[in-house]
């Protein structure tokens, strides 16, 4: 039996509702019944709710995700205007309102500075306070100065209602790839913005001056209050062929371990996604402008897995995230995706539906 | 000799010139007449990446080799490789079968130009032509470790 037969297998007994199996956790269970069960009520906009455990919060609060909007200037590409625009006014909509929004990079698609500017007009409609952290689209056309006077440079970090909140920089420490072969910033650019492409390399990381940084500015937060960390990469091994990592991801989890109650919060994925390692709670937020398919291995096995998405459809599998903190000390994070299923029922109707027979090689035209 | 005789000898004649001069005219409709050199063999390898390469280049929206191939496969900068990273499911091994979308039994080729069509919005291919052999080469070449399951989905 293959891999993910075995996990529907796990998934379909998790939703009948017969206990936790070996290797799911209680909270991940509650998790899996939840967004089920969310699903089956078709609560339209609000769909998928999972919960996790973030004790210690002291005042119930909510917070709203936006990334991947992947802006083109609106004269070549209207849909993507489309999308973060109405992601953008669901948040303004949000009653009551959400504390702040996170944007989690890649506000441009080649990081144009019309780009950016088009995504800082368009996000400026939101009133309530804004943090930034960069994708790598958003950065390797001018090495991040256009998004540095625009919206600062990360890392950064503040409390707020008993939780440290940090923001990381995970894409402007690539190895330098362009230099020796002479490359102009739009063709640094054009490979960066290439998923699949090998020339970039390793991109994903947060470096050792980053890494030092965070231990520091976690070194006065007690051990058993909670720590939400807001990066653009997932913050482990998922699939390094499409930086969906960090490189350094050991020494990001020797700095968390001492933490109890740590959540990543991560954009670059483009899909629903999940996962534990530790006491760090990973979850993978939807784009607006479209969706990645679950790579061909390495998809969390704590992931129950987004629906099939319809490519005529520029509305399915996308949209974003909001994070409610209740006072209770549970967080629920919730994709705002703009259908009634978010997750699979079966694994046919599943975006890791073909994983079971699709076996895929590394493009060959960018190798030397 | 009769006349009759004679114009059986003659069509006898005319047939067995034909048939001696077809290795000429069909000459490259046949193969596996000789033994294949590792030459040759080379030289079908080169010629099918030199298209796969070219598929890749196109799949990924590879604008001198756009120019090149005379498409236009897109009109919203999206590319091919944007949703289908490592040409991931794109699934050859399935086709041909019933497709939901185009609403009818389909090639991987009438799927090609549907994702042209729609999602790109750009302008469909000749499926014969060699744009479009060229990202089939990719396609297939990306996905070869997989086993054929044509008509599942």
């Amino acid at each position: 039996m293959s891999r993910d037969r075995r996990e529907w297998k796990t998934r379909d007994r998790e939703r009948e509702g017969s206990g936790t199996v070996p290797g799911m956790s209680r909270r991940t269970f509650i998790s899996g019944a939840l967004a089920a069960g969310a699903a089956a009520i078709g609560h339209g906009l609000i769909p998928g709710i999972s919960i996790i455990d973030l004790a210690y919060g002291a005042e119930s609060f909510s917070f709203a995700w936006i990334s991947d909007t992947h802006l083109y200037p609106k004269t070549l590409n209207t849909r993507f205007v489309e999308k973060a625009e109405r992601a953008i006014n669901d948040v303004k909509n949000m009653k009551p309102a959400p504390d702040f929004l996170i944007f989690g990079g890649d506000l441009a698609q080649l990081g144009d500075p019309k780009e950016l500017q088009l995504g800082a007009e368009l996000l400026d409609q939101i009133s309530i306070k804004k943090h930034f952290i960069p994708g790598e689209h958003d950065w390797y056309l001018d090495m991040g100065e256009t998004w540095g006077k625009m919206f600062g440079k990360p890392p950064w970090t503040f409390d707020h209602k008993g939780i440290r909140f940090i923001g990381l920089d995970t894409v402007s420490r690539g190895p330098d790839y362009w230099t020796a072969k002479k490359m102009t910033p739009a063709e640094r650019m054009g490979h960066m913005a290439t998923l699949d492409g090998s020339v970039a390399g390793p991109w994903a990381g947060l470096g050792p001056e980053q890494l030092q940084w965070m231990a520091a500015t976690l070194s006065n937060w007690p051990k058993d209050k909670p720590v939400i960390v807001f990066s653009h990469n997932p913050l482990y091994e998922y699939y390094p062929p499409w930086n969906f990592w960090v490189r350094d991801w050991r020494q990001v989890h020797e700095i968390l371990r001492p933490y109890q109650h740590v959540t990543n919060i991560h954009g670059h994925t483009h899909q629903v996604l999940y996962n534990e390692i530790g006491s760090m709670r990973s979850i993978g937020m939807l784009a607006t402008s479209w969706t990645w398919p679950y790579p061909p291995e390495g998809v969390p096995v704590l992931t129950i897995p987004m629906v099939r998405v319809d490519p005529g459809d520029q509305f399915d599998g996308v949209g974003w995230g909001k994070i409610n903190v209740p006072s209770s000390g549970k967080v629920a994070y919730e994709y705002m995706m703009w259908r009634k299923d978010v997750y699979a029922q079966s694994q046919v109707d599943s975006g890791t539906g073909d994983n079971d027979n699709q076996v895929l090689s590394p493009r060959v035209a960018d190798r030397p | 000799m009769n006349s009759q005789r004679f114009r059986t000898l003659i069509i006898l004649a005319v047939a067995v010139v034909f048939v001696m001069s077809l290795p000429v005219v069909t000459q490259q409709a046949q193969a596996h007449k000789a033994k294949h050199s590792p030459e040759q063999l080379k030289a079908f390898e080169d010629l099918f990446m030199e298209q796969v390469r070219i598929g890749d280049l196109l799949f990924h929206g590879d604008a001198a080799t756009e120019k090149k191939m005379g498409t236009n496969l897109s009109k919203t900068g999206m590319a091919c490789a944007m949703c289908h990273p490592f040409a991931s499911d794109t699934h050859p091994y399935e086709f041909p079968k019933f497709q939901e979308q185009i609403n009818k039994f389909s090639t991987l080729r009438d799927m090609i130009n549907w994702c042209i069509e729609k999602p790109n919005e750009g302008e469909k291919l000749d499926p014969d032509s060699d744009a479009m052999k060229a990202l089939e080469a990719y396609i297939y070449w990306s996905n070869r470790g997989s086993k054929l399951a044509p008509g599942t989905h």
